[in-house]
């Protein structure tokens, strides 16, 4: 009998991603030869919330077959809001950006769904209007966070390795899963991003499903930046590619597909935890700054072609060509 | 054939009426004027030639299409269908020609998807147990409901999505193509639970090619030709030989073979054995250069996998090609191209054309390195290469410079035949479908076309679904069926045993 190769596994990739990064991160004191602190939780944890919902704004969006650019853009108008509307509340300010966010990403997605415009235009056009936003908000400058309050709220340690931001983020990725694993969401998005026409065959409501979407990616990545800037204590009108960059290696360690189809929240925190442990462990380990880019370029190399088609076929006609032999 | 009675049985409500529908795409009518009732427990077929029209009447019917004119009733009120949810909330199920279970998903998943019932949060355990009663209504017993639907085979992707459709709660279901993947023990499976959705009170349209599974299953047949319906019988009176005969229209036999006497040439393409696994069990063939050979199969028949095992295009392809006396490697697309295999696929915007480049550069797209030296192409050469080809391919000289997309579906086909013609390397012309989507002038210049190669010493040969094409074109017509070649006609055929050997194999009644 011929056996079909199954599919992949869908959580493969960002198990291998965490579980690398997990084993290195624990041995990091046999090379530095001081034990791990929970401080250094704490701090890895503080990267999570960096680009954790930035992770998971692109996340979802590549699970339905999309790709959202623009969440860099958000991310600092986001921040440039939560700072300027939240000098005397900070609840305010969040919301204000959340607010913002949300509006940014239900136009785009209204773009994207009912003119049927690829999301990368869209997505790259807004990024950049969006950059120009955060430049006319602040006059090209950087603006200065002034709420103490807040700024020591943001970032106090709560049960020694969490603070308020890296709950806020690990509370989104709960939710994500909570809604994407509960209702009916969670198999319209991927299959959205799987099999379009399919999904219109069997009634899925493409278009108000991509505007939902886009809105949540526009809320999160602006609820990030908001947070980040409050951390900061101040708000940069341009973050530059870089968090953009390291969303989209968090994404892909998550397991989701550029083609679509596949991916969970949980899978996301792992690749976005993995992200994060990385850059602690360079900096734990007091090497160069430089060396985090590499790690990261080998990091996904490796876990992308462990969990590459070539590589599976390879394995599948080895082992039947031994199978033959043995029979 | 028995007396017309359109009627359903009395006492019984039309629950489906089609009134007077039509639809036409760019101009080019494909249903003109289609009419037909369906009872409450009725299974009502259709059943029509290629291009009869009954796709784009399903995709009306289910809410995909809106109609240009006419009108669905059900339970005698009209209704608009503007859309596959609307068509649901007013219970009309689907399954569709295309399989549309979403690979990523899983058994459940793909069963609750789109569901109008299912409410916003998943209950997984009623779910559970509903998703498994009905994959074991299906026979489907060794399929779990969380199991992901890549993991299955092509055929329990089918039943799956037959499934889903019957567990829906559709006073309605359209049923597409619903068997042409399936094994005849697997067919057998849909049709006893076709009939417990229709014992249940449900309208049933089913749609297919197998005309004694029509006669079997349904209780009534509309047929239709060149978009209307053109009769309503009950399917009790009805023989597949009357079937054909009224689907085709006046005297099919009339469309005969002319065959062309045998040119003296030695053997030029030798097909040994070629398997595709899932798709084509053993097809062997040995063509003659100068001939034309036709390959006549439903979807599913694996008449378009030979030319695409053939071209290279299916790399788990096994057996034998010789192209004079020499093996071709016929697993990769390059080397078949090498060894003087042209193909024209059947998709001309996926796998042929370059929409947005002129007639000009796609005429020469595939020779650019004839063209010039050390990799640069020369303008002067390209040009004339081009208007040559222009010529051969009977294209007009003054759109060369125009994008494909402006062009004409017939003289897009004639660019994407023209590119393999006129070289001395091209020894085998494969085409799938070649006058697909091409009006009528445009059909008979690319017969002509095809015709001029196979006089040029081309061994030619082509897939196609159409029986005129067929009889027209091919000097020897293989008709296939599930993989396997059914008949060999060198000379003598005609329509009506073409269609019986494409739709209901060798022993059909």
């Amino acid at each position: 009998m011929i056996r079909r190769p199954g599919p992949r596994p869908e959580h493969l990739v960002p198990a291998a991603a965490l579980l690398l990064v997990v084993i290195a991160f624990a041995g990091t004191p046999l090379v530095t030869g001081t034990a791990l602190a929970t401080f250094d939780v704490y701090n890895a944890l503080q990267g999570l919330a960096q680009i954790g919902l930035l992770a998971l704004a692109i996340g979802l969006t590549m699970i339905a077959g999309e790709f959202d650019l623009s969440v860099v853009g958000t991310y600092a108008v986001g921040g440039m809001i939560a700072v300027q509307a939240g000098q005397s509340s900070a609840v305010l300010g969040l919301l204000a950006a959340v607010a913002a966010g949300a509006a940014i990403g239900a136009v785009q997605g209204g773009l994207i769904a009912w003119l049927r415009i690829p999301s990368v235009p869209v997505t790259l056009a807004a990024y950049i209007a969006l950059l120009g936003l955060a430049y006319a908000l602040s006059d090209g400058r950087s603006i200065t966070f002034t709420n103490r309050e807040a700024i020591l709220w943001v970032d106090q340690t709560v049960a020694g390795v969490f603070s308020p931001r890296s709950l806020i983020t690990l509370g989104g990725f709960a939710l994500a899963a909570v809604v994407l694993g509960t209702t009916r969401l969670g198999a319209e998005l991927r299959a959205i991003g799987g099999d379009r026409r399919a999904a219109r065959v069997a009634g899925v409501r493409v278009e108000r499903n991509l505007v939902l979407l886009f809105t949540a990616s526009g809320t999160l990545a602006a609820l990030g930046g908001g947070l980040l800037s409050f951390s900061f204590a101040s708000a940069n009108p341009d973050p530059g590619l870089r968090p953009l960059l390291i969303a989209a290696v968090a994404a892909l360690l998550g397991g989701v597909s550029l083609a679509g189809g596949r991916g969970t929240p949980a899978g996301l925190l792992a690749g976005a935890l993995s992200v994060a442990l990385l850059a602690q462990i360079v900096a734990v380990a007091y090497l160069p700054d430089y060396s985090t880019q590499l790690f990261y370029a080998a990091l996904l190399a490796v876990v992308v072609a462990v969990d590459s088609p070539g590589l599976r076929r390879t394995v599948a006609r080895v082992r039947a060509r031994t199978r033959a032999v043995e029979a | 054939m028995s007396a017309p009675t359109a009627e359903p049985a009395p006492g019984s409500e039309p629950l489906v009426t089609v009134e007077a529908l039509a639809r036409g795409f760019a101009g080019v009518p494909a249903v003109r004027r289609v009419s037909f009732t369906v009872g409450a427990g009725e299974i009502h077929a259709l059943c029509g030639h290629n291009g009869a029209g009954k796709s784009t009447v399903v995709k009306m019917l289910s809410g995909q299409l809106a109609p240009d004119a006419g009108r669905i009733l059900l339970d005698g009120k009209p209704v608009a269908l503007r859309n596959r949810q609307a068509a649901q909330r007013l219970g009309v199920a689907l399954v569709d020609q295309e399989l549309s279970v979403v690979p990523a998903l899983t058994v459940l998943e793909n069963m609750q998807l789109g569901d109008i019932d299912a409410g916003f949060f998943k209950r997984r355990r009623a779910a559970l147990r509903r998703c498994r009663e009905v994959l074991d209504d299906m026979g489907l017993d060794r399929v779990r409901p969380d199991q992901p639907v890549a993991a299955l085979s092509m055929g329990e992707r089918q039943l799956v999505e037959i499934a889903k459709a019957l567990s829906q709660r559709a006073r309605v279901v359209i049923l597409d193509e619903p068997t042409a993947t399936l094994s005849e023990a697997e067919s057998r499976r849909v049709f006893a639970a076709v009939r417990r959705v229709a014992a249940r009170g449900c309208a049933v349209v089913f749609v297919s090619h197998r005309l004694s599974e029509v006669l079997e299953l349904c209780d009534t047949v509309t047929v239709l030709r060149d978009g209307r319906d053109v009769a309503t019988r009950p399917a009790a009176g009805l023989t597949v030989d009357g079937l054909i005969v009224t689907m085709l229209g006046e005297a099919p036999h009339r469309l005969e073979a002319t065959r062309r006497p045998d040119p003296d040439l030695t053997h030029a393409l030798r097909i040994g054995g070629l398997h595709v696994p899932g798709r084509l069990d053993g097809f062997t063939l040995t063509a003659r250069a100068g001939r034309i050979y036709a390959l006549a199969g439903q979807l599913g028949s694996g008449a378009s996998d030979v030319l695409r095992a053939l071209a290279g295009l299916h790399p788990q392809a096994t057996g034998s090609v010789e192209l004079r006396d020499r093996s071709v490697p016929f697993r990769d697309p390059v080397g078949a191209a090498r060894a003087g295999i042209a193909f024209v696929s059947n998709d001309r915007k996926g796998e042929g054309l370059f929409l947005g480049k002129s007639v000009a550069g796609n005429l020469v797209a595939t020779r650019l390195d004839r063209l010039g030296a050390g990799g640069l192409v020369g303008a002067g050469r390209e040009r004339r290469t081009a208007r040559s080809l222009a010529g051969l391919a009977g294209l007009p000289a003054d759109r060369l410079a125009d994008p494909v997309l402006a062009l004409s579906g017939g003289n897009q086909q004639k660019v994407f035949v023209g590119r393999s013609l006129g070289r001395d390397d091209v020894h085998v012309l494969l085409l799938d479908e070649p006058t697909r989507g091409v009006d009528i002038g445009g059909r008979a210049a690319i017969h002509r076309l095809l015709r001029d190669a196979a006089d040029a010493g081309l061994v030619v040969v082509f897939a196609s679904t159409e029986l005129e094409e067929l009889l027209e074109l091919g000097d020897v017509i293989l008709t296939m069926r599930d993989g396997r070649v059914v008949s060999t006609y060198d000379g003598g055929a005609n329509g009506a045993a073409l269609m019986r050997d494409m739709t209901e194999g060798k022993d059909a009644a």
